[in-house]
């Protein structure tokens, strides 16, 4: 019965000492990410995404000046014509 | 006549034991929720499988000689299968979400209540007659970190003994994360609290998800060394992912290798599934004590939220910090789930990874914690 106490007070103090612990180390990794994270961010911005995005839409843009205005109209009745006949399955 | 008894005395049928038998359709168990409930089934295919072969008799899969007691002794004694998978998992993870909401790693934290709690359950079960040490109550209160190689790296570590039911429980649990959290969570929120929206998370840039892990590894070096085994193979995984230049080996990582890795491991968690060693007042005990740390951890991310809400200005829906045990990625899942009931345009999917991966981080912490201490 003693050594079951024992345990418990053994049990006890671990509990204390990892859950302060686990606080204390996942705590000074939010000051690190505030602190150090944020700064780098900063000083280091994502300069390839901002290149692939602008140059996906310049491409997109060019993309849509070289659309002739016929082939728009015949995808536009093409996409009506499916659309009506959709609409009159359902 | 001599030579036909020996025949005879050579079958499986003349030599089988109850318990082997039993245990064998144990194994068929896990094959079946594997295979028919979709329960985890990369590691409780082989797990099940191993548990048949390791009992059948004459055989000797798991005696000196046999092919499971090698795969044991050579990746599960010495903890490189479940350091592997680690090491896949974190090439698998993205840390965007924690990043861009750091407070978040306060839900993983709590979630970690769970496994401390858990070994005063494990302690007490002395009581009804189980000879729990401190070391057997650490390893099985890992469980409620919802973490399968943590489970089984610390288990294997502080009671090899139980490791099969620890196993067992651990991968059990976290495929029925699904079934467990969802109650626990609405009994401790109101309607109001669920449909919480939270503010889209900021851009993460490539250089903070490449320092990142190196931070981590940094601090577990300074205050934590006995974590470094866990940790250090998730950051090398993680960093491999993040840092862009090496994509063949962090592909490798997070499919072949895992995936390689992850057979064996089954296998060799399937052979600690044997009569003498599973069918045992104590398995009862590990497969009780392991919903219980399962749910107090659900329980204490949940309230952690909503202690979070009371103190601070930035709203934060209580629903992710369910996801804080880790069980990447189902527990951020139901976390979403369970939102979307309340609120059909509330996608916390993204919110509840932070505090997702943040709980493996926790629980890797948390066995690093009990192997320095009671190790």
């Amino acid at each position: 019965m003693e050594n079951l106490q024992q345990l418990f007070i053994e049990a006890g103090t671990l509990m204390l000492a990892g859950m302060v612990f686990v606080f204390a180390f996942l705590g000074l990794l939010i000051v690190f990410i505030n602190i150090v994270l944020v700064r780098l961010a900063n000083k280091y911005p994502d300069a390839v995404v901002e290149n692939r995005n602008s140059s996906k839409r310049n491409k997109k843009k060019e993309d849509g000046k070289n659309v002739s205005p016929a082939v728009v109209a015949a995808i536009s009745s093409a996409v009506t014509q499916y659309r009506q006949q959709h609409s009159a399955q359902k | 006549m001599d030579s036909l008894k020996l025949l005879w005395m050579s079958t499986g049928l003349a030599n089988f034991e109850l318990g082997q038998v039993i245990m064998m359709l144990v194994g068929c168990g896990l094959l079946y929720l594997a295979i028919a409930r979709n329960f985890e089934p990369l590691l409780l295919v082989p797990m099940g499988f191993g548990a048949i072969l390791t009992n059948i008799p004459v055989a000797g899969f798991s005696e000196v000689g046999g092919l499971l007691h090698y795969i044991y002794y050579a990746g599960i004694d010495t903890g490189i299968f479940p350091l592997l998978i680690f090491m896949g998992v974190g090439a698998m993870t993205d840390f965007g979400a924690l990043i861009a909401n750091p407070k978040t790693l306060l839900l993983g934290a709590a979630a970690q209540f769970g496994i401390f709690a858990t070994l005063f359950g494990a302690i007490a079960l002395n009581f009804v007659g189980l000879d729990f040490s401190m070391k057997d109550a650490s390893a099985i209160a890992i469980i409620g970190g919802a973490d399968g190689p943590t489970a089984i790296f610390l288990a294997s570590k502080l009671a090899p003994d139980l490791l099969g039911a620890i196993a067992v429980a651990a991968y059990s649990y976290m495929a029925l994360v699904p079934i467990i959290q969802p109650p626990i969570m609405r009994a401790l929120t109101t309607e109001s609290e669920r449909k919480i929206e939270m503010a889209q998370l900021r851009h993460v840039t490539k250089v903070e998800k490449i320092i990142f892990p190196l931070g981590v590894l940094l601090m577990t070096i300074f205050f934590l060394p006995a974590a470094t085994p866990l940790v250090g193979m998730f950051c090398l995984g993680n960093l491999m992912r993040e840092c862009g230049v090496v994509d063949r080996l962090s592909s490798t990582a997070q499919n072949e290798l895992i995936n390689i890795v992850t057979i064996f491991l089954g296998l060799g968690v399937g052979s600690k599934l044997s009569a003498e060693q599973f069918l045992n007042g104590k398995t009862l005990g590990i497969l009780a004590l392991g919903a219980v740390a399962f749910s107090i951890g659900t329980a204490t991310g949940v309230l952690m939220a909503k202690l979070m809400n009371k103190l601070s200005k930035e709203k934060v829906n209580p629903l992710i910090g369910a996801a804080g045990v880790s069980a990447v990625p189902m527990a951020a899942r139901v976390a979403n789930k369970v939102g979307l009931e309340s609120n059909p345009h509330n996608f916390l999917l993204m919110h509840a990874m932070g505090p997702n991966v943040a709980g493996v981080l926790g629980s890797a912490v948390a066995a690093g914690i009990l192997l320095a201490l009671v190790g």
